[in-house]
């Protein structure tokens, strides 16, 4: 049985495709990071289909892999609580992202909608539709149990007024990976100044998340 | 786990208001004094101490929120509005001596939120009311920050009976993160229990079953 | 972030074990595991650890932090300081917890360490509070908070933040104008 297991963990990225390659572990270590960046983060995060979708495809290898083995395998019970462990986190990551777009829907199609042609989408395709949908249900529901009986020059609601958007003045904790230097901090009242700090690697801070957006997207700061 | 799963809209806080918030619909309900300072035709019946078809200009009248926010205009005078005396300079010096001692249940209880949409109709005591708003929310935050964060396993309406709404919302967070970390510590965070969703569609199955 | 699921980070520290049992080396998506032979100490993660624990497969041997007298000391060491001390791992509150419900009879003085452990959390959670005071009422937009950890920052999170942006609104009520929400119509 180990020859069905031990090739497992070789490299995904054989498709020329991709441009960096990357371990297993350093696949599954971008997943987390990217949990735990959509956990704190105030907005939604540009998905990151490409990392879901290359975990998803280890999580089938794997899993084929087992049912070639026989009932009672000690390392197939490992390979099972680990890819369990992975399954956790990959689907409590979607589920955080669908909460978000519930909770945004009409600021995220509108970011959507007004991306540049060669921008990254937001949304992944599934997201996409789900977002569309949810916004349709929503608007129908309204109209059904309220607006249709309100007069005609009332039966629209806006949702991009209606719904609140993201507030990305929220404040973060975060730990640096990369060492930054000049980040600037905005006073908080009018009689303070606003002054600079340097983030060194791998000290944490509070601040707010607007100030250190950017540094979520390229990845030189982890949310936590 | 923090699934939940209806996410309540929460409320705008500031002058802003959050169209889908039942807390701020519920603000936007609360009464306020006004003046009016033209006739209003045959709008008699909302004023019930005068049988007159119209409301004359000059009645003192209570008017919610809402209605008092549409028909206001800087430079039309329509009505004008009273300040409550909660806001009023008396109360604000009482709120800037010891925000602590106030039962601001008893004086809002949308103090916060009440406090920041009077703010859209024109007072030269604005700046002061929105400075006082601020200052009694960071003069009561350690108080409310140590009581929600030490009440584990105990009746908590003696704690919260003085607090505004806002200040309630933030006891409540505060009372998750210090109950989702006992009862982890206790390892009562491993036991599986059935999601509320499904509790709940039992109940409501029962419910339908009733003629 | 629920407390369990901070824990669930936790079991991904690696420990070490003694296996009672033979087994070639394991590779898994997260990286190889083993060779296991008995008597062998080899480093695994937590969760593995404890599960091979309760199936009485391995005797766990606790991290050198894990110890009376480190304890002592540290425990001292932060009670004396306004500010948060190194803690022995970013995880130790969980580790302590983790590893002492399911492997305390591989642990010496086991209660000791958990009464112990438990009083340096609380001397940081008292540190926190008051910084977290401090940091509402100068109205700081920035803070460091090095060397604390995640669990510790989780049971004050949804608490600060969300006090953080009614204070943030309230404040933006100072600038008359700037909010956006004035009269708005829908």
């Amino acid at each position: 049985m180990s020859d069905a297991l031990s090739d497992a963990g070789s490299d995904v990225n054989q498709d020329d495709a991709q441009e960096d390659v990357m371990t297993p572990a350093e696949l599954i270590a971008k997943l987390e990071e990217a949990w735990l960046n959509e956990k704190f983060s105030p907005e939604l995060l540009e998905n990151k289909s490409e990392v879901v979708e290359c975990v998803m495809e280890q999580l089938s290898h794997m899993d084929a892999n087992l049912q070639r083995v026989k009932k009672g395998d000690a390392k197939a019970s490992i390979h099972r609580m680990e890819i369990d462990r992975i399954r956790f986190v990959l689907s409590s990551y979607l589920r955080s992202r669908l909460r978000k777009i519930e909770k945004f829907f009409p600021h995220v199609l509108e970011r959507e909608k007004s991306r540049g042609e060669g921008d990254p989408s937001l949304l992944s395709p599934e997201e996409f539709a789900f977002a569309k949908e949810y916004y349709a249900n929503t608007e129908t529901y309204l109209k059904a149990v309220a607006l249709k009986r309100m007069p005609p020059n009332l039966q629209t609601v806006d949702m991009l007024k209606a719904v609140p958007e993201p507030c990305l003045d929220s404040f973060v904790f975060l730990r640096v990976k990369d060492r930054q230097e000049n980040i600037l901090v905005e006073p908080e009242t009018d009689d303070q100044r606003e002054y600079v700090v340097d983030l060194e690697e791998g000290s944490q801070h509070l601040m707010r998340y607007r100030t250190i957006a950017p540094l979520v997207s390229s990845g030189a700061v982890q949310l936590i | 786990m923090d699934t939940q799963s209806y996410l309540p809209v929460q409320p705008g806080v500031g002058m802003g208001e959050n169209f889908l918030s039942l807390d701020d619909i519920v603000l936007s309900h609360e009464r306020l004094p006004i003046r009016t300072e033209c006739r209003f035709p045959r709008l008699g019946f909302l004023e019930k101490s005068s049988d007159s078809q119209d409301i004359p200009e000059g009645t003192k009248m209570e008017l919610p929120l809402w209605l008092s926010k549409g028909l206001y205009e800087k430079k039309r005078r329509v009505l004008s509005v009273e300040l409550p005396k909660v806001y009023r300079e008396g109360w604000r010096t009482v709120f800037n001596a010891d925000p602590n001692v106030v039962d601001l249940h008893k004086m809002g209880p949308y103090y916060y939120g009440l406090g920041s949409q009077m703010l859209h109709f024109d007072s030269p005591e604005n700046p002061e009311i929105a400075q006082t708003l601020l200052q009694t929310f960071i003069g009561r935050f350690r108080r409310n920050m140590d009581s929600s964060q030490n009440a584990y396993n105990e009746d908590t309406s003696a704690l919260v009976e003085r607090l505004d709404c806002l200040e309630k919302a933030l006891f409540t967070s505060g009372q998750s993160g210090l109950n989702s970390f006992q009862s982890w510590e206790k390892g009562q965070a491993s036991q599986l229990t059935a999601s509320s969703l499904v509790l709940n569609y039992r109940k409501r199955k029962i419910t339908d079953l009733q003629p | 972030m629920d407390s369990s699921e901070v824990e669930f980070l936790a079991e991904k520290e690696t420990v070490k074990i003694i296996p009672n049992f033979s087994l070639d080396r394991i590779y898994l998506i997260g990286g190889d595991l083993g060779p296991f032979n008995p008597g062998l100490p080899v480093d695994v993660p937590v969760w593995l650890a404890l599960n091979l624990k309760q199936r009485q497969k391995c005797r766990i041997v606790p991290p050198a932090w894990m110890d009376v007298e480190k304890l002592e000391e540290m425990r001292e060491l932060e009670r004396k300081e306004d500010t948060f001390t190194p803690v022995p791992s970013p995880y130790y509150m969980e580790l302590t917890k983790l590893l002492l419900n399911y492997a305390s009879d591989n642990i010496p003085k086991a209660d000791e360490i958990r009464t112990l452990v438990k009083d340096i959390w609380d001397t940081r959670i008292a540190k926190l509070r008051l910084s977290a005071d401090s940091f509402i009422s100068q109205l700081e937009a920035h803070a460091k908070l090095d060397n604390l950890t995640l669990m510790e920052i989780n049971t004050i999170r949804a608490f600060l933040l969300d006090s953080l942006n009614c204070m943030y609104k309230l404040r933006s009520n100072l600038q008359p104008g700037s909010s956006k929400g004035q009269f708005t119509d829908y």
